[in-house]
């Protein structure tokens, strides 16, 4: 039971992990707002089925869409001009939404926040989530589309050269992230059946990066891990929570510094790929 | 609102601006050098305002050494943190982003820290003034706030005076402009970056100082970097005096905009016109505009 709660929480941050993924690692956006777009999502969904009644899976909807319009409203000014920039409006849309919720307490609770949701969304759901996003992120990675974003994120100039339109580029693949991002949102509020407006903060928001980093630019399977293992540590080493995100610190620094492309480089863990090595490893 | 409320904000907005202006420099400092947003320079910020609390609560309760230490002291950790974080990546060629990815990670890390070590508490600063406020008619000013003010302005016209006439400061301008070719020049530009992360160090120590004695030291302080790093975007990134300048601007704005409308929607509002004002104008008040080279 206590592993199945450790399991649960820790896929509902990797599917936040894994929207981050696509913006920041494939593409080179950085996002210090992504929290703010976890609480669109939670908080949409959250007030779609409890003040407007609606039925959850339209609830789950509404909560993607929102993702996906507040994305491409901060997009417009923001994703033409230098990373910083983005990277600080970002910010402030986290902080924006943070005061936003809390000024709107007639709707959102306020501080005190919202709970009371039906428990609607359990393990088998976030398992499958997590496997058809992976399996999107997936697909698009090995597309032109997931080239281009490489292409962007390792040298803009030249990825316009070569006729990759980098604003559309950058826009697209935004809105996918903060669809994501909102849909997990969303899943955690029907899962953890509490939300305040101070849960996801720009340090949340610092953390998706770090792990994204951590894990590999180019590699799911490595974000995937390290998300695993940054989520689930807590649990099994109670003793060093507190120290947690401290330790997540200096591994990421020594990563970056000495093996810049991720502990899991380009290296992808699929079922195929595997057979091949092990028949290459008997031969 | 009466006419002496809005002097009286006013007043504060512009010594909280100061301070904003502060670290906009300090901020702009090492984006002019290496082009990247330096979140870590908040990290300076928190160290150097617990450095502080603790030199003038338990070593020397004095104000003018405890804040020359503390400057000096910010300087130091502003090297410290470039050799260790920054150098390696930057000897190797790394691109931005993994630059960025650090100084988040540092400014987390730092923030963290103290989280878990003393964030249960907060620690006043000494009262080094007995009588916190003058009073001048209907108006009250905070000597603190006073004192704020022309630190600050102190403290930048020092750094200007630097950055405009000394040789360092000439080579500064130099790495600033372009990377590459001062070293062709005898520059050595290593040097002369650490130089550039001990005067954002100092203003790092001497913002840490300020904030500290003007609220209270606890581990977010340093999450006020936003505020200095909102300040340099408006003012145009890249451009020190415009960074000055739109602190100023953001300080006034803040204290009306609090006063006016209160203080949970003021961020709203704040952040909101910022993503107007990159609408209109994306190079900001000093209309310098940073193109990407190839």
């Amino acid at each position: 039971m206590f592993y199945l709660k450790v399991l649960e929480i820790t896929s509902l941050y990797t599917i936040l992990v894994l929207g981050v993924y696509l913006m920041t690692g494939l593409t080179g956006l950085f996002s210090l707002g992504q929290g703010g777009f976890v609480s669109i999502g939670a908080y949409t969904a959250a007030i779609a089925f409890m003040k407007f009644n609606l039925p959850f899976p339209v609830a789950l909807i509404m909560a993607v869409v929102m993702g996906a319009v507040l994305g491409f409203l901060i997009g417009i000014p923001t994703l033409r001009l230098r990373r910083d920039y983005f990277l600080l409006i970002t910010f402030g849309l986290g902080e924006m939404v943070r005061a936003a919720l809390l000024y709107l307490s007639q709707l959102t609770g306020g501080a005190l926040g919202m709970a009371g949701m039906p428990r609607m969304v359990g393990l088998p759901l976030i398992l499958i989530s997590i496997i058809f996003i992976t399996f999107i992120l997936y697909s698009l990675k090995r597309s032109r589309f997931g080239r281009n974003c490489v292409a962007v994120r390792d040298d803009e100039m030249a990825a316009s050269m070569m006729g990759i339109n980098v604003y559309a580029q950058k826009m697209k693949v935004f809105i996918i992230s903060s669809a994501i991002t909102a849909y997990g949102g969303a899943l955690y509020a029907f899962n953890i059946l509490f939300i305040e407006p101070n849960l996801f903060n720009w340090l949340e928001s610092g953390r998706l990066i770090i792990i994204t980093f951590v894990g590999g630019l180019n590699s799911i399977a490595g974000v995937i891990v390290a998300s695993a293992i940054y989520y689930s540590f807590g649990e099994f080493f109670r003793f060093i929570d507190v120290w947690r995100d401290v330790l997540l610190g200096v591994v990421v620094i020594l990563v970056v510094i000495f093996r810049p492309g991720g502990l899991f480089q380009g290296l992808e863990l699929l079922p195929k790929k595997l057979i091949e090595k092990v028949k290459r490893e008997r031969l | 609102m009466n006419f002496n409320l809005i002097l009286q904000q006013l007043l504060n907005g512009i010594s909280l601006g100061g301070v904003y202006a502060l670290m906009a420099v300090g901020f702009g400092l090492i984006f002019n050098v290496l082009k990247f947003s330096n979140f870590s320079h908040g990290g300076v910020v928190t160290i150097s305002a617990y450095f502080g609390y603790f030199m003038s609560q338990y070593v020397f309760p004095n104000f003018v050494i405890t804040f020359i230490l503390t400057a000096i002291f910010g300087g130091f950790l502003g090297v410290l943190i470039e050799k260790l974080i920054f150098r390696p990546i930057r000897l190797k060629g790394a691109p931005l982003t993994l630059f960025l990815v650090n100084s988040i990670t540092a400014a987390m890390l730092v923030q963290q820290f103290f989280a878990v070590m003393w964030g249960d508490n907060y620690y006043p600063y000494p009262e080094f003034i007995k009588e916190t406020a003058i009073h001048m008619g209907e108006f009250t000013i905070s000597k603190i706030y006073l004192l704020m003010l022309s630190i600050s302005a102190f403290v930048l016209l020092v750094l200007g005076y630097i950055i405009k006439k000394t040789k360092i400061g000439i080579a500064l301008r130099a790495v600033s402009s372009d990377i590459r070719t001062p070293s062709l020049m005898g520059i050595n530009i290593d040097f002369v970056i650490s130089m550039a992360f001990f005067f954002a160090g100092v203003l790092g120590g001497v913002t840490g100082y300020l904030l500290g004695m003007a609220f209270t030291v606890d581990p977010f302080i340093g999450s006020m970097i936003i505020k200095g790093i909102v300040a340099a975007i408006i003012g145009g990134m890249g451009s020190l005096g415009g960074g000055v300048i739109a602190g100023l601007i953001l300080g006034v704005a803040e204290s009306l905009l609090i006063a006016e409308i209160g203080a949970s929607l003021t961020p709203i509002v704040v952040y909101a016109s910022i993503i107007l004002l990159l609408l209109i104008r994306p190079e900001g008040i000093s209309g310098k505009t940073y193109i990407v080279k190839a």
